[in-house]
């Protein structure tokens, strides 16, 4: 994974989770690499992981079970609700960039179903 | 306190050169540092000191609390530049030095490394090529209990795939209870390991700060940080 | 700290086998010479005085590695190893001088032994005339000679640590460490063992009133002194590697 350096490492890994979760790559209730293995595997300090894992549970998208590991949320209405804050999110840029190239809203209507 | 390195107006004069000038430093645990700078600029000084092979000048420099000394060497896991073993030494019996002198040495880790290291336990140390080398010293160094790890330029003429196994043996040492401290001057592979940094120059520490929040309030890497700084 | 002398040994193993080795087997191959020539006694005695300048070879080159075993860890890349393990600079001393004088100890008894072997097959008559008339303190004056010698590697390695607290590259080490050597053997000479200079006494010999030899002779005195000063130099040298140096 390629970090950038506009945004602290942990805020990017958290979205890159929730993109996950999104997409279907990370299932409901799937178990999450361990802060140490994640930390290797992306070769960033295991305490920002840490600092990625408490944000994404404090949002209620994971939750640890004392001795066994964290673990997405089971919790249907969290990713349903996740995905629309993902999706409307690239929506809102895609309009916004659309809007700074001229592109009034009817015109990105139509551009749009001319690409789907 | 949860310092497990702290110095206070600690300088190093050697006959001409001033390697350390007047420098606080206070190193938490559970905490992986950088200290980074231009080569001569005190980082080897300061392990040194720390490690207890050098002694201060001036000022006073603690180990948990204590003066550098046996015990202090004994909680310390130093990883020098250069090639320290003694040359008669197969890779076995570094092993089994490092298991004699160190009550923390754990031998079977060690041997798991060197296997993911592609180590031969049985070679000669001086048939080593500088790559195995420094994996062969970061193992040794990096299988040990220790409660700060003091890594001097581990990354120095490694080729990139030992780089990448070397930074995973330094992850997987980290814990709470340890401490990390690396000098080096190649900073794009290690500053995401990083927690807090150290700039160190012609013996002071002209820049220090929490990684993450000087890479925001700078939006730069630090690499990219540092070539600023020292390209003045 | 039988780890320290256990890897100071495992060092020079090679060198320590060798050495002994070559005493030994030189030491027999002389012998035979006195054993396939009995009452032949030029021989003998050639046989003998090969056999010492063997032994004293040896000697020497033990000295030398002894002070060579400090001098190794202080200057070169080897003491990155010895001075970060977790040893008093005492132990890391004790060790190599426990390997210093293990090794003494073996020599004596080596040479002794091809010693009492190669006197039994020279002329005893003759040597038991002139040795009746000889009062000669023989096993303080050994013991006197082995400490002095003890003494002076343990000089040599306060010189060294001295030079090398003083400075810190090796380049004008060797001078240095010389030059305070001296300076040492001088003060001592003049202020330790000078007042003391009547315990240390020449015995003169004289055989048919047609030679006489002079050897030096010495008192349990001596020894004892020597050992104080063994202690001093070695206190001294520990303090300086467990304070001081600089590596």
């Amino acid at each position: 994974m390629e970090f950038s350096n506009n945004l602290p490492i942990y805020l990017q890994i958290i979205n890159q989770i929730k993109q996950d979760v999104v997409s279907g790559k990370l299932k409901a209730g799937q178990k999450m690499p361990s802060v140490r293995e994640l930390a290797e595997n992306l070769m960033v300090n295991p305490n920002t992981i840490q600092r990625a894992y408490l944000e994404l549970e404090r949002e209620n998208i994971t939750f640890t079970k004392r001795g066994t590991g964290t673990y997405l949320t089971l919790n249907e209405k969290i990713i349903h609700s996740l995905r629309k804050e993902i999706s409307g999110k690239i929506i809102q840029d895609f309009i916004e960039g659309m809007n700074k190239l001229g592109f009034s809203d009817d015109k990105i209507i139509r551009i749009l179903q001319e690409h789907l | 306190m949860d310092n497990i390195l702290r110095s206070r107006q600690l300088s190093k004069h050697f006959f001409q050169k001033k390697a350390l000038e007047k420098v606080d430093i206070n190193i938490e645990k559970g905490k992986i540092y950088g200290i980074l700078g231009p080569n001569g600029g005190g980082k080897s000084t300061l392990l040194k000191l720390a490690a207890g092979l050098l002694k201060p000048s001036s000022g006073e420099i603690w180990i948990d609390e204590k003066k550098p000394g046996v015990y202090t060497k004994s909680i310390v896991s130093y990883l020098p530049e250069s090639n320290y073993f003694y040359k008669w030494m197969r890779i076995r019996d570094a092993l089994a030095f490092f298991k004699d002198f160190y009550r923390d040495f754990d031998i079977e880790k060690a041997r798991e490394n060197l296997v993911f290291m592609k180590l031969d336990e049985m070679e000669k140390i001086s048939s080593l090529s500088k790559g195995m080398l420094g994996r062969l010293k970061l193992t040794l160094a990096l299988s040990r209990n220790a409660h700060l790890f003091l890594l001097d330029e581990p990354l120095n003429g490694i080729d990139p795939v030992s780089r990448e196994k070397i930074i995973a043996s330094i992850l997987n040492a980290f814990n709470k209870k340890s401490t990390i401290v690396i000098c080096s001057h190649l900073i794009y592979y290690i500053e995401k390991l990083l927690d807090y940094i150290f700039f160190l120059s012609e013996g002071q520490i002209i820049l220090q700060g929490n990684a993450e929040e000087l890479r925001n309030k700078k939006t730069m890497s630090i690499d990219q940080l540092y070539q600023e700084v020292f390209q003045s | 700290m039988m780890s320290l002398l256990k890897y100071e040994i495992y060092r020079r193993w090679k060198w320590l086998v060798i050495r002994y080795a070559a005493l030994i087997t030189l030491g027999v191959i002389f012998y035979n010479r006195t054993v396939v020539a009995p009452m032949q006694y030029e021989i003998a005695a050639a046989s003998m005085g090969k056999f010492i300048l063997v032994s004293i070879v040896v000697f020497v080159i033990i000295i030398v590695e002894g002070i060579n075993m400090l001098k190794e860890d202080l200057f070169e890349q080897s003491g990155y190893l010895t001075f970060t393990i977790p040893r008093s600079g005492k132990s890391i001393l004790f060790s190599k001088i426990s390997l210093l004088f293990l090794q003494l100890t073996f020599w004596t008894i080596i040479c002794f032994q091809f010693g009492k072997m190669f006197f039994s097959k020279l002329p005893l008559k003759e040597i038991s005339q002139i040795t009746s008339q000889i009062d000669f303190p023989f096993f303080p004056s050994i013991l006197f000679i082995m400490t002095a010698f003890f003494n002076f590697v343990l000089m040599v390695h306060f010189s060294i640590t001295l030079t090398k607290t003083l400075l810190y590259n090796k380049k004008y080490s060797g001078i240095i460490s010389v030059g305070i050597f001296f300076l040492l053997a001088y003060l001592i000479e003049k202020f330790y063992y000078g007042p003391f200079a009547s315990q240390i006494q020449h015995v003169y010999i004289e055989i048919n009133n047609t030679s006489d030899m002079s050897m030096l002779s010495a008192g349990y005195t001596s020894v004892f002194m020597n050992v104080i000063l063994s202690v001093i130099f070695f206190s001294a040298t520990a303090y300086l590697l467990e304070n001081k140096i600089n590596i």
